[in-house]
């Protein structure tokens, strides 16, 4: 007869992550990188996005672009035709990126010298949010044709970002989308919260969320 | 697709804190999900057998204890539990409240032969 012993483990699975994700931040931190995890849902207009921040910076600072998708390398083609350093990660099937995932993309890309690295997330508003990937800051994209419900829907991802843009703004008149009535909900979960109205296709706001970053970068940087 | 990675992500863990103790045989694996946290224990319990296929976890049984979701009233400080009461203070009618529990996903323990 085998004796039986209770162990007692008493540990977060996020703790694995949030410890790697620690340790990343502060080599980020030292090497001088600020590192941005963008996240929204599919088809939000994270790389359009993505390619205007690129125009409004590159010649400020040096860029790396790391996209993470399940499969495919459209994103990261699209990137490359700015002659941006980018990488593209495929999470094989994962519905987010976490920090080991992260950690590989970013010495597979090679951060020397980078000042500004977007870590473009896969499409998905429910699980990146749970999964801290060692980045400096989080943002998020949200379009005007997905609705203004989502804060409601999606309470923890707009919990957690520092930054919320509101993307195709000039749809706003075709759909049923309530700006005020968003930032309301969102400023409800998360005081703090700055919220940047854009368009990406045009470039309308882009000079705002652009000096948002400069702002961060410098700030991380110490520049 | 989420809970089959995250459980994954579990196993992993308990290997690791497996072969620092020594122990070689797990019966029992016991986590704890809150019911407010984003991990369905339904789920969980059906992507378990693919996640531990191939480890040292292959024939330990899963148990999972649910931890309520309290929380506390900011107005006037009952405590209740928000998924019975939508949210809402049930003396009081409040929104304003902290949460006490109902957010983690715990590895608690393990029960090893």
């Amino acid at each position: 007869m085998s004796t039986y012993k209770v162990l007692e483990i008493k540990q977060s699975v996020f703790e694995n992550n949030d410890r790697q994700a620690n340790l990343l931040r502060e080599e980020l931190k030292k090497n001088k990188t600020f590192l941005l995890n963008l996240m929204s849902s599919p088809g939000s207009g994270k790389t359009t996005t993505v390619l205007r921040t690129i125009e409004a910076l590159k010649d400020e600072m040096r860029i790396g672009i790391l996209e993470a998708d399940i499969d495919s390398v459209v994103d990261a083609d699209i990137v490359a035709q700015t002659g941006t350093k980018v990488i593209q990660l495929h999470t094989g099937g994962m519905c987010h990126l976490d920090a080991d995932m992260t950690r590989q993309g970013l010495s597979g890309m090679g951060t020397d010298g980078l000042d500004f690295v977007i870590l473009e997330n896969v499409g998905n508003l429910v699980c990146p949010a749970e999964f801290d990937t060692g980045a400096s800051k989080n943002a998020m994209i949200l379009s005007v044709p997905e609705g203004d419900d989502k804060p409601l829907k999606y309470p923890l991802m707009f919990s957690i970002v520092d930054v919320l843009l509101i993307n195709k703004m000039d749809a706003i008149g075709i759909f049923n989308f309530n700006l005020e009535a968003v930032k309301e909900r969102v400023k409800k979960i998360n005081p703090n919260i700055k919220i940047i109205p854009i368009t990406a296709t045009t470039g309308e706001g882009i000079d705002r969320w652009a000096d948002w970053l400069r702002t961060e970068v410098k700030k991380w940087n110490g520049k | 697709m989420h809970e089959l990675g995250v459980v994954i992500e579990v196993i992993k863990t308990v290997e690791d804190f497996a072969k620092k103790n020594g122990v070689t045989k797990i019966d029992t694996l016991v986590l704890q999900i809150g019911e407010l946290s984003s991990m369905i224990p339904k789920y969980v319990e059906a992507c378990y057998p693919a996640a531990v296929d191939g480890t040292l976890l292959q024939e330990t049984k899963l148990k999972i204890e649910i931890m309520p979701g309290n929380a506390i009233c900011k107005n006037c400080n009952k405590v209740f539990n928000l998924i019975e009461n939508n949210n809402r203070c049930p003396r009081c009618g409040s929104q304003d409240r902290e949460i006490l529990s109902g957010k983690e996903f715990m590895i608690k323990e393990i029960i090893a032969c």
